[in-house]
């Protein structure tokens, strides 16, 4: 039901078992070799070389073959030589578990197309953003993984309205928030009035009334669902080569101004219509 | 019965697991810690046959109590339960540690049970 890889889709489903898997993966650690190795065993740089780069990469955050060419070791072509090297080296997860006999060819063929099936449902969709932003392509994705959370976690139906840019959020009853940090750093918000909160604590704790509830567990069903979403957004966030890390989830009671976009930050906010008057607001503060 | 502890910052998903196993019939959930410190003393003192375990906490993180939880006790049998099962690389370094699996959510009463009926 969510955002997986391969490997991970076949052990869930008892096609492969966990030793070999990891032992498929410790053959892909073998021959898969990285950038600053690849540029070694080709003659372009030396062993003191990436030593060098990689001293020089603790003060500027910058890739080692970025390093390598503007240090004058690699020149920009031997890089992109490198690079398609490597991809076209590159020993898959599957190709290394037919290796170790874990799955015959045929096999492979038949659990890629089902796999492909299963995660059919998170290929996302293009999104309009209301303002230029970095990685563009993985806050669209983010909204689009939110909405298809909705039918997937809540089970509710949903209308997305256009985005808009923002310099403070609105007020709300509540919001959960969490911090993605890595390659990209944003904030992640879901504001939602009291009748959403309670539409989403029935979903997540499966029961038909939550009028019983604490204020404690209904506010940590929100948190749970920004969860959910933020750990699927990396999951898909690394299969397009980009590192996500995320931060457990906290509850913000917004004030009557709401919450100003931080200085260096862009604010975007997607409403969501939700059921039949319920609005709920997917709110991204986007590093510049 | 096999008793199942389980570990999550999140009391919502504690309740919705610890729903799962006592309404199986074939599992017992024996209590939850609320943080990996807490796992290591409460799979000490109610001695679980599976702990099913968070993995993004506060304080001690899943995989830091993993660590410690295979080398103290080397029957338990520790499945992550995360949101993070999509990232390769949190779902290979859980493996390494000793996890027998990870439950990726949102989960599946079914697919819950099919993982800890197979440890």
């Amino acid at each position: 039901m969510a955002v997986k890889f391969f490997g991970q889709f076949l052990v869930e489903k008892g096609l492969v078992n966990r030793e070999s898997l990891l032992q498929a993966i410790e053959l892909q650690e073998q021959k898969n070799l990285k950038l600053g190795e690849m540029a070694l065993s080709m003659g372009y740089v030396t062993q003191a070389d990436i030593e060098r780069a990689h001293n020089a990469q603790m003060s500027k955050d910058i890739k080692l073959g970025d390093m390598l060419v503007e240090m004058g070791i690699l020149t920009l072509n031997q890089l992109n030589e490198v690079i398609t090297r490597q991809k076209n080296t590159h020993l898959y997860i599957g190709e290394a578990l037919v290796l170790v006999g874990a799955l015959t060819s045929d096999n492979l063929q038949k659990y890629l197309a089902d796999f492909k099936a299963d995660q059919a449902q998170y290929v996302s969709e293009k999104i309009e953003l209301p303002l230029a932003v970095s990685n563009s392509e993985i806050w669209e994705m983010t909204a689009d993984l939110t909405f298809k959370m909705i039918t997937r976690v809540l089970d509710l139906p949903y209308r997305p309205a256009k985005s808009h840019a923002i310099t403070a959020t609105g007020t709300n009853f509540m919001m959960a928030a969490m911090d993605f940090t890595g390659d990209v750093e944003a904030r992640y918000i879901i504001s939602v009035n009291e009748s959403l909160q309670k539409a989403i604590a029935r979903a997540i704790l499966r029961e038909d009334n939550v009028d019983g509830e604490s204020a404690e567990i209904l506010e940590d069903t929100v948190m749970e669902f920004a969860n959910v979403v933020c750990g699927n957004v990396a999951a898909k966030a690394s299969q397009m080569g980009k590192i996500l890390n995320i931060n457990p989830p906290v509850t913000i009671r917004p004030t009557t101004a709401g919450l100003p976009v931080p200085a260096n930050y862009s604010g975007i906010c997607f409403p969501i219509h939700i059921g039949d008057g319920d609005v709920m607001h997917l709110i991204l503060f986007v590093k510049d | 019965m096999k008793k199942v502890l389980v570990v999550d910052d999140s009391l919502s998903v504690a309740r919705q697991l610890e729903k799962i196993i006592n309404e199986s019939g074939e599992f017992t959930c024996v209590g939850h810690a609320k943080n990996g410190a807490e796992a290591i003393k409460m799979n000490h003192t109610e001695n679980p046959d599976i702990i099913c375990m968070d993995m993004n906490m506060p304080g001690m993180d899943g995989l830091t109590a993993l660590r410690s939880l295979v080398v103290l006790d080397k029957d338990v049998k520790v499945v992550m339960v995360t949101s993070l099962g999509g990232v390769g690389d949190k779902f290979t370094e859980a493996l390494k540690l000793g996890a027998k699996n990870v439950i990726s959510k949102p989960f599946e009463a079914d697919g819950v049970l099919q993982i800890l009926r197979e440890l």
